[in-house]
């Protein structure tokens, strides 16, 4: 298990310089001079460009500024915003929020999804089943900015249920509607995806055996079936906080959620990179180390995957 | 003579069936397909040929008349700058068909080519197509794209709408190749030392020929599995891309563009999101529905 950990920890390290490497390259070098178009519509201030100039030491060679910039990372030190806000404070104050958000949306996916896709496995060709078939093709047709853009209207401004846009807090209950609107297509994927993995399962040998053998339904289904039939969906679970992450760009940025993604979505759209850099850069950490659980959970899951 | 020898033996023996054989009975048998594709054949020929459908030029203005509210002259009412909605949500098919259909190529094209290559050479090509590709898979595709978009929106004012759709399916593509490219090389790298391979090595057929006759066909059921899939995720990363203000956008007239610019105005005239919405849900939609049936007849494990 130790070994097969640092083994993976050893692999992610490329991923993790390949991509970060990848972000900055596009960012801070492809247009040329770095400051065209930096700072929104204005040209940048002096003390900004002097700033970012002793910060990324964009006057050195590529790979010298790139070191500098994974140095000043690892201090956790990300930059000032052209109106010389440290980023680092702007993240400690969003990452709470969308923290909040995702899981919301998580409890949605696991709760809703995989029960409905267990059931619908189990019961196979049901009216159940049926259902389930249809609301996850119309989940999966509708993509997130729509039905978060409906929602909005429908829930806030026509019905009045919900303020369309969440206050500065973002308590627990202005982020359900907001967390549901995330988490829809991933949900509708888990449902699939646990629903072929139980009717696969339930023709195994395994379950028929145990059937033979005489166990009650609950334990062939809660303790032979579910147990096996979990490696799929935790698989997709922990690569779908990718989506979910995603997902909180273009939701927090239609119901005015203050979180990462809002920032990421303010920033992309006055084009100020000094933000999306290092936020980017936080999803793809949080993106490579969500898998790295999600390989480490497999053993728990199933002792048969040894680690060699 | 020898037409009629194949013609008798066509005739007597039966041909044997393949998978494809199998695959196309499966399917001509689901209605979902036969809608689908209905659905989708109406939608192409939208992006054809929009001159069946309207006779309104998309980009004809006229500011008196903003935001006028569905009539039977204009089905669809005006937007903000008195363009006919229908018009424009017709002629906005194009856009998102194209990307979704180019970017769907060009991803499996190169996808499945270099998955084959990295299993074919195995050794340093390998690592190297494998290592980009876990580099690039781990960008979060739409934020991937946000930020590259993002980097080039300077770069782009004034251009036409063919460098603008050709950048958004670049960008798409090149955050997607590394996917099809793990299901070829897996695919491939699964009967690389099959028996039939090793007689065709031993009968002295060139690589070429190894790769692309023997070895190719046994990935292209599970490409074009996720290929159907994916132009549906496609049209849909680019209406949000656009909606985000990085994708496509003006003088492009797409769905994306157009939910985006009516956007703040869905109190006063809830008409200009919803026939745009409509049509870009059905559309991904359809392409949803085919890629299951397409996924269900040629993956039969639940049959």
């Amino acid at each position: 298990m130790g070994r097969y950990f640092l083994r993976r920890l050893l692999q992610a390290i490329p991923v993790l310089f390949g991509t970060t490497f990848l972000i900055y390259v596009l960012v801070w070098q492809l247009p040329g001079d770095p400051f065209v178009g930096r700072c929104g519509d204005r040209v940048c201030p002096e003390a900004f460009v002097n700033a970012m100039n002793e910060q990324f030491r964009l006057d050195e060679p590529l790979l010298i500024q790139y070191g500098h910039y994974i140095a000043n990372l690892l201090q956790g030190d990300l930059g000032l915003t052209y109106n010389m806000t440290p980023v680092s404070d702007l993240v400690v104050q969003a990452a709470p929020i969308t923290l909040r958000l995702a899981l919301v949306a998580l409890a949605f996916e696991v709760v809703i999804g995989v029960i409905a896709g267990v059931i619908a496995g189990l019961r196979r060709n049901s009216f159940f089943d049926n259902l389930v078939f249809v609301s996850t093709l119309l989940a999966l047709s509708i993509p997130t900015f729509v039905l978060g853009r409906f929602l909005q209207w429908l829930l806030g401004v026509r019905w009045g249920i919900i303020t369309p846009s969440v206050s500065g807090d973002a308590t627990w209950g202005e982020l359900i509607v907001p967390g549901i609107v995330i988490a829809t297509t991933t949900t509708a994927i888990l449902a699939r995806l646990a629903r072929t993995t139980i009717a696969e399962n339930l023709r195994a040998d395994y379950v028929r055996t145990a059937i033979a053998k005489g166990m009650p339904p609950r334990r062939v289904i809660g303790v032979h079936l579910l147990r096996n039939s979990l490696i799929p969906i935790v698989t997709l679970i922990g690569l779908d906080l990718g989506t979910l992450m995603v997902g909180a760009v273009v939701t927090e940025g239609i119901f005015n959620i203050n979180g990462l993604g809002g920032l990421v979505y303010d920033h992309v759209l006055r084009l100020d990179s000094t933000v999306v850099v290092p936020v980017a850069t936080l999803f793809v950490l949080i993106y490579i180390f969500a898998n790295l659980i999600v390989d480490l959970i497999y053993g728990v899951l199933d002792p048969r995957i040894r680690y060699e | 003579m020898s037409e009629q020898l194949a013609h008798s033996s066509a005739g007597t023996g039966e041909r044997p069936r393949g998978l494809w054989d199998d695959a196309w009975d499966e399917l001509k048998r689901r209605p979902i397909f036969w809608i689908s594709a209905f659905l989708i054949v109406l939608f192409i020929l939208m992006a054809a040929f929009p001159g069946l459908f309207t006779r309104i030029d998309p980009n004809a203005a006229d500011l008196s008349r903003s935001m006028e509210s569905p009539s039977s002259k204009h089905w669809f009412g005006l937007d903000r700058q008195g363009r006919d909605v229908f018009a424009r949500t017709i002629h906005g098919a194009r856009a998102s068909i194209i990307v979704g259909l180019a970017a769907t190529l060009v991803t499996t094209l190169v996808g499945g080519l270099l998955g084959l290559l990295a299993a074919y050479l195995g050794g340093w090509a390998d690592t190297l197509i494998s290592r980009l590709g876990e580099i690039l898979l781990g960008l979060p595709f739409v934020l991937g794209a946000i930020i590259i978009l993002a980097t080039f929106a300077g770069a782009q004012s004034g251009a036409g709408p063919v460098l603008i759709i050709t950048l958004v399916v670049g960008t798409l593509t090149l955050l997607s190749w590394p996917l099809v490219a793990r299901i070829a090389r897996s695919a491939v790298y699964a009967v690389k030392q099959a028996d039939y391979v090793q007689a065709a090595r031993a009968l002295g057929a060139s690589p070429f020929r190894i790769m692309f006759r023997h070895l190719l066909p046994n990935a292209l059921a599970p490409v074009i599995v996720y290929g159907s899939l994916m132009v549906a995720t496609f049209i849909s990363a680019e209406a949000t891309l656009s909606f985000l203000g990085v994708g496509l956008r003006p003088p492009v007239v797409s769905w994306g563009v157009a939910i985006s610019e009516a956007g703040s105005y869905i109190r006063q005239a809830f008409f200009l999101t919803a026939f745009p919405t409509a049509f870009l849900c059905i559309t991904v939609l359809a392409f949803v529905m085919l890629g299951d049936a397409v996924r269900d007849a040629l993956d039969p494990k639940l049959r």
